[in-house]
């Protein structure tokens, strides 16, 4: 039972590179590609977006930053593997990004912990003004 | 080939859904402690994605730093800001809609980027095993134009850096007579 989505008709009528597509469509029968494996982190980074929009809490708005920069992470590795698989760069940035991830962790709640401190709320829909 | 293919795909299918699951869990659930929790799982399906794609040694300091660091200050950060109005977490529908619209724009947009992009995969045949640690140390110590020691001295600076303005952000200050 072969999925298509259609990616040849698509390739016929617009002439363009619609590789993704019939990557897309060729996961149901092999390995999963380059941009089978891409919508993972882009999605997973989507959850974080709407996170950081809509969390209220600000270490809410921190774990969900952290979900995306763990997304970027794995983007970083998935092209390592699938474009240069001859060399480790794309390991090295990753390590590098967790490493600025839990400094910038650090530094946010040391700042959330002081600002509770003296506004006594971590909403953030009440805290618009940077003097209280 | 074909039986470890498709044990691949559906490895690869299967944690997916897991890791959304965690990841909706993380930004919807209304109570804080939760979604720490949620996230640490998020993060260690994210571990087990680095495994299936071969990085082993990445999968393991993703779980010794973000699982076992990141998220212990973060649950550290949730006790040390509880107050008892703060318990629950709920953004008003306008919030929502406006993150979910600005979510799903940017993924739209995102797949749709890459899927009309044609990667260079001829680099497909050459691979050195991706979970060669000693390939990984020698890269970071490299003094070479392609190394990255300069990084790697800056980030231990940046995480002493890092360290002690936390200190300093978060010290007890002197009462004001003295």
């Amino acid at each position: 039972m072969r999925l298509s989505l259609g990616g040849d008709d698509l390739l016929r009528r617009y002439g363009r590179s619609f590789e993704g597509v019939q990557m897309i469509e060729s996961l149901a029968n092999n390995e999963p590609g380059i941009y089978a494996w891409l919508v993972l982190p882009a999605l997973l980074f989507a959850i974080g977006v709407y996170g950081l929009l809509a969390r209220r809490n600000a270490v809410g708005v921190l774990i969900s930053a952290e979900l995306a920069i763990n997304a970027a992470a794995m983007n970083f590795v998935i092209f390592n593997k699938f474009i240069t698989p001859a060399k480790v760069d794309g390991q090295i940035m990753s390590l590098f990004i967790v490493a600025t991830a839990a400094a910038e962790v650090l530094v946010g709640i040391a700042i959330f912990v002081m600002l509770f401190k003296f506004r006594k709320t971590m909403d953030v829909t009440k805290m618009s003004l940077m003097k209280d | 080939m074909m039986a470890a293919a498709a044990f691949t795909t559906v490895t690869f299918l299967a944690l997916l859904v897991i890791a959304v699951a965690f990841a909706v869990a993380t930004v919807v659930t209304s109570r804080i402690f939760r979604s720490a929790i949620y996230l640490m799982g998020a993060l260690t399906t994210s571990a087990a994605f680095y495994i299936l794609l071969g990085a082993e040694f990445l999968a393991g300091v993703q779980i010794l730093v973000y699982v076992g660091g990141i998220v212990v200050l973060i649950v550290f950060a949730v006790m040390l800001t509880s107050s008892t109005e703060m318990q629950e977490d709920v953004p008003s529908p306008l919030r929502k809609l406006i993150g979910f619209a600005v979510a799903a724009a940017f993924f739209a947009v995102t797949v749709f980027m890459f899927v009309l992009t044609g990667f260079d995969l001829s680099g497909e045949g050459k691979a050195v095993r991706l979970g060669d640690t000693a390939a990984i140390g020698r890269k970071l110590l490299d003094r070479g134009p392609d190394g990255y020691i300069l990084p790697f001295e800056i980030i231990s600076l940046l995480l002493l850096c890092v360290l002690i303005g936390a200190i300093v952000i978060a010290r007890k200050t002197r009462s004001a007579g003295k």
